[in-house]
């Protein structure tokens, strides 16, 4: 297989910031510090397939917290119902992501543009509300009633990676390397996608439909492996997040949550290559800078947004790449985004 | 007799309040094409509004009532005024906007939850009583409610199609650039119509709380439902938005009655999926000749 010039250029940029995200803890140790890291890890993923559905094919699916959810939920369940590791349960997260996306798909992908968008927010929802009113109790655990799906409270303190035994006080740093590997892996595949045969023929039909389908490019075919695609590796960070925070509760499923990835995408850059890990630092860094005003959480998220679309509405990868081009001015720098 | 007339009872007042939701949400998707993710907010601010003019001012509840709508208008009319006014008609605007609204939406609900806080106020422009026919109790409430939403949508109706402004904003759904040609100036027209969502929203809103309680999230059930039946009638019909919301409600009200109340909104949202894949457009919605 022969590597196209943008292709090694984006697999050589993310090895070399995976590396230096390799680096991170060792120059910085602290825990805190290294948490931060490992929550912007599993938030970029988020947002980065995210980005490959909305941005790059074309289709605006608001289903894909639910398919981080149902990743999280996936191994949570597997820990406590199954009484599974979590390294056996990772498969099984990615599966059951995969195998919802493929239902999901079947039943959306042959809507377009908003109504996609309506009935992919629907059925989350639906998912949620299931989740948040079923009161039957599955186990009765000391007294306490769990519930299948872990009712309005979900699933908290469920078995981790394993590393608090032998890294005693540095178990974080087991975690880090354990997201930090599902970052590398989801960023790699990404890469491999969008610069592929598949990345070509979903943005073709993203740009013109009429001309890709004439081509003999399938809009329901091409669409429905990028939405089972994306939903797979979502399922990988969801399974990331539920062993390192020992959670999934119905609060994944939250508008909050769906907004607070999605403006990580939107601000970053829709359709961009590197946007939404942009996108996450800039969002994770504001709120951390919001803590300072104390509550101020969702006001500073809702200006934040609301102000970068005004202003900024090809996201800050669109404006950061503007900016390298009037650097180096005679290079096309600009990344493949929607013109 | 006495279980369908309950049903009945509960499915009009249901189907009235989504018919008054969806019913802007329909109008300002149909003339801007704005998927407006604010709408729920709409809703709240219209309800509250509503609450502080009687707790606070002591305003009469009829006066409140007004007060609250228009509230409702006026959040509608910031919306566009300080942001969807600089959106439209730019790269990515379907997708930008929904973003920005929802932000909007989050912005305000935090406001709201900063100066009122959680606790759930009950909703003081509601009529008490009720009255029976045959066994089945019926609180005037409901009756009010189902007797204000036709009030108001009959005036939405007389304003579309009999009047100068309804020709204006008709003509703009039809074609924004035919409509500028013959001289109406869309901007304004824009401007009239989120407004109207608003002042709809905003009676659904003080309707919706006067069922349950006023709470700065209030407005997101209510706000997706409204997108349902939306859906449900063909994106942007806004005829066929008020028929589709009656018979949703009247169906989630069955579903409650026969399978319990916690189950109404989740089993009419599946049988709206399954609807839609064999109805991708709609109840209304044109069919789409081409198929790609």
């Amino acid at each position: 297989m022969i590597l196209s010039k943008a292709l090694s250029r984006d697999l050589l940029i993310s090895v070399g910031f995976v590396a230096a995200l390799a680096l991170v803890p060792i120059v910085f140790p602290e825990r805190y510090f290294v948490g931060q890291i490992i929550t912007f890890l599993i938030w970029s993923m988020v947002a980065s397939q995210w980005n490959l559905l909305m941005g790059h094919a074309g289709v605006f699916s608001l289903a894909q917290m639910a398919f981080f959810a149902i990743g999280a939920y996936t191994t949570a369940m597997a820990s406590r119902h199954l009484d599974l590791s979590i390294w056996m349960s990772l498969p099984l997260a990615v599966l059951v992501a995969m195998v919802s996306a493929l239902i999901v798909g079947a039943a959306c992908l042959r809507l377009h543009g908003a109504y996609v968008a309506l009935l992919t927010f629907a059925i989350a929802e639906v998912i949620h509300v299931l989740i948040i009113t079923d009161t039957y109790c599955y186990t009765r655990e000391g007294g306490g009633c769990l519930q299948f799906f872990g009712g309005a409270t979900g699933f908290s303190r469920i078995s981790d990676f394993g590393f608090r035994p032998f890294l005693k006080g540095d178990w974080i740093l087991g975690n880090y390397y354990v997201v930090l590997l599902a970052f590398a892996f989801v960023t790699l595949v990404t890469m491999f996608v969008m610069h592929g045969r598949l990345g070509l023929a979903f943005r073709a039909i993203r740009d013109n439909l009429g001309y890709a389908s004439s081509r003999g490019i399938s809009r329901f075919y091409t669409q429905m492996t990028v939405f089972a695609i994306s939903a797979a590796l979502t399922g990988l960070a969801g399974w990331a997040y539920a062993g390192h925070f020992r959670f999934a509760g119905p609060s994944l499923f939250d508008f909050s949550t769906l907004i607070l990835v999605l403006s990580m995408v939107i601000v970053g850059g829709l359709g961009s290559i590197w946007g939404p890990y942009i996108g996450a630092a800039t969002i994770l860094i504001g709120l951390e800078w919001l803590k300072e005003f104390g509550d101020a959480k969702n006001i500073g998220l809702g200006l934040i947004l609301v102000l970068v679309v005004l202003f900024a509405p090809n996201g800050l990868a669109a404006l950061f790449a503007r900016l390298f081009k009037h650097i180096r001015p005679g290079k096309n720098n600009t990344p493949k985004s929607r013109t | 007799m006495d279980i369908f007339l309950q049903v009945m009872v509960t499915g009009l007042t249901l189907g009235a309040l989504y018919a008054l939701a969806a019913t802007g949400l329909a109008l300002v998707w149909g003339t801007l094409g704005m998927f407006n993710m604010a709408h729920g907010i709409f809703m709240t601010v219209g309800a509250y509004g509503a609450f502080v003019a009687v707790d606070m001012f002591g305003f009469p509840r009829p006066f409140a009532f007004v007060f609250g709508l228009a509230a409702g208008g006026i959040i509608g009319a910031a919306t566009y005024l300080f942001v969807a006014r600089f959106m439209i008609g730019r790269r990515n605007f379907e997708t930008n906007i929904i973003v920005a609204t929802a932000g909007i939406a989050i912005l305000a609900q935090d406001i709201i939850l900063k100066i009122f806080g959680a606790y759930p106020f009950s909703q003081p422009v509601v009529i008490d009583g009720k009255f029976s026919i045959g066994d089945v109790i019926v609180p005037t409430q409901r009756v009010l409610i189902l007797v204000g939403a036709a009030l108001l949508l009959l005036g939405v109706n007389i304003l579309l199609t009999r009047t100068k402004l309804g020709r204006a904003i008709r003509a703009t759904a039809m074609s924004i650039d035919a409509a500028r040609l013959m001289g109406v100036r869309t901007s304004r027209t824009y401007l009239q119509v989120i407004v109207i969502a608003g002042v709809l929203a905003g009676a659904a809103g003080i309707m919706v709380s006067s069922l349950s309680t006023l709470s700065p999230q209030m407005g997101g059930n209510p706000m997706l439902m409204a997108f349902v039946v939306c859906v449900v009638a063909g994106l942007g019909h806004i005829g066929g938005t008020g028929l589709a919301a009656i018979g949703l409600g009247i169906l989630e009200a069955t579903i409650q009655y026969f399978l319990g109340v916690q189950y109404g909104f989740p089993v009419m949202l599946l049988l709206v999926i399954l609807f839609l894949i064999w109805r991708p457009n709609g109840l209304f919605g044109k069919q789409l000749v081409v198929r790609l």
